[in-house]
């Protein structure tokens, strides 16, 4: 009978396992909590339905979609936990003044009023509750900055 | 009856193959094994055992005394604080740390070796016959002269290098020798935030990579904003203060590339909070806040 030769199935074993441990080791080294927020909120849809828009939003989610889509995935700001506008204030100015962002002054407004615009309207349910937790001033601040935009688009 | 005994059947003497689901089970048992024998095996190390899972786990329960102790001590400041970058056994990184492992660096008089953790390094330097061009943090500044002794004699003790240890007394010796006189608790309380915080940025040499008073331009290859480390000067628009110290301190351990294919930027954001006191991090963020140029507001 023809002798069998095992020792390439078994190397495939070995470098498995090695790899295994390897895996094992390198969980250790990320910041879990980070990675499983952005995770999370990357499993999500990565496209917003626009059509019901204003068309100036609709055109300020074209901005949003080119730009942000260079460094990281869209799912990402779309289905984060973000909705007062000081939230998506700070944040698009964090990622704008990344250098190489080709986010210019002009561009980062049409992103944050896209994002403001989309919360009030998408993700209605946390903005009321995170503005329920709110102090009263902080309310008042809030919710001006927020019609602020719903005023320039809405007709 | 078997199949030897069998009238008719002529015995055989042959290999058969394995059952394949034998194998599959194997493989299973192995990969979980490697996993579990790398979580709670030791590596070999002969002083590790049950239910321990490491030999720096067991340290910590070992009697001690006087030297062997402020060694232990020193070796859990170095994991923490040098090892990210020089590497638990002190071989370095390529492209991020040169090794301690056999550095003349590490044998140099004390007043010369404290000056690295104290200051920080910067340009081209040669360790072990290799040139090095980067630049270091000084991520010891914020260690007592009992820490910083620890660490140095830990590291010039370690990994086959022989030099003496270093005593409490010869480290407060070089940190007096080399940082001058620093400004005393009365002369801090006098001073606003922001000017402490300017201070607290000096102290830990974050200009070394932010630049001058955060300005940015210090080169970052190929990092994937623009292979530039970051400026810090509008701090003030992207985060509040909750979010700022947080990020300060975690860190950022993994810079993400531009070309993904290429080598690891050579910079990335040490994980402070390990280091600054909070005090020091809460006039550190007023300090930053303070950067924001007049009239810089961008309508949103």
């Amino acid at each position: 009978m023809q002798k069998n030769n095992y020792g390439g199935l078994w190397l495939s074993v070995f470098a498995i396992t090695v790899w295994g441990a390897g895996v094992a080791r390198a969980e250790d080294s990320l910041d879990a909590e980070t990675k499983a927020r952005v995770e999370k909120f990357e499993k999500g849809p990565s496209t917003v339905n626009v059509s019901k828009y204003p068309q100036g939003i609709q055109d300020n989610y074209e901005v949003f979609s080119t730009k942000c889509m260079q460094c990281h995935k869209l799912s990402r700001p779309i289905n984060c936990d973000f909705v007062l506008a000081d939230e998506w204030s700070r944040y698009v100015k964090r990622m704008m003044r990344k250098p190489g962002s080709g986010i210019d002054s002009a561009d980062g407004k049409k992103i944050y009023e896209f994002l403001v615009y989309d919360s009030s309207v998408r993700k209605k349910t946390m903005l009321d509750k995170k503005l329920a937790q709110a102090t009263p001033a902080d309310k008042t601040a809030a919710e001006a900055k927020i019609k602020e935009v719903r005023d320039k688009y809405d007709k | 009856m078997s199949d030897e005994l069998k009238p008719g059947v002529e015995p055989a003497v042959a290999r058969f193959p394995a059952p394949i689901w034998i194998i599959v089970v194997m493989l299973v048992l192995l990969y979980f094994g490697g996993i579990y024998f790398d979580r709670h095996g030791g590596w070999f190390d002969r002083r590790v055992y049950f239910p321990y899972t490491s030999a720096g786990e067991l340290a910590v329960y070992q009697p001690q005394s006087g030297a062997s102790a402020s060694l232990t001590h020193g070796r859990t400041i170095y994991e923490n604080v040098c090892g990210t970058c020089h590497g638990s056994d002190g071989l370095g990184k390529a492209n991020q740390a040169p090794p301690l492992a056999g550095s003349e660096w590490v044998a140099k008089d004390v007043v010369s070796l404290a000056r690295v953790p104290l200051l920080g390094l910067n340009g081209p330097i040669t360790v072990a016959g290799q040139g090095w061009n980067l630049g270091m943090a000084p991520m010891g500044a914020g260690l007592s002269d009992a820490d910083l002794a620890a660490v140095l004699s830990y590291l010039r003790t370690s990994w086959g290098n022989q030099s003496p240890p270093v005593s409490e007394e010869d480290a407060k010796a070089a940190r007096a020798a080399i940082s001058g006189s620093a400004p005393t608790e009365a002369n801090l309380k006098k001073m606003t935030p922001v000017e402490r915080g300017r201070l607290v940025f000096q102290k830990y040499g974050c200009s070394q990579c932010h630049g001058r008073d955060g300005i940015g331009g210090v080169s970052n290859p190929n990092a994937k904003t623009a292979e530039l480390i970051p400026g810090l000067i509008y701090i003030a628009d992207g985060y509040n203060r909750d979010e700022l110290t947080a990020f300060i301190r975690r860190g950022e351990r993994v810079i993400p590339r531009k070309n993904p294919a290429g080598p690891e930027p050579p910079h990335f954001m040490p994980q402070w909070g390990k280091i600054v006191t909070p005090d020091e991090l809460n006039d550190l963020a007023d300090f930053l806040f303070s950067l924001k140029p007049k009239g810089s507001d961008i309508g949103f």
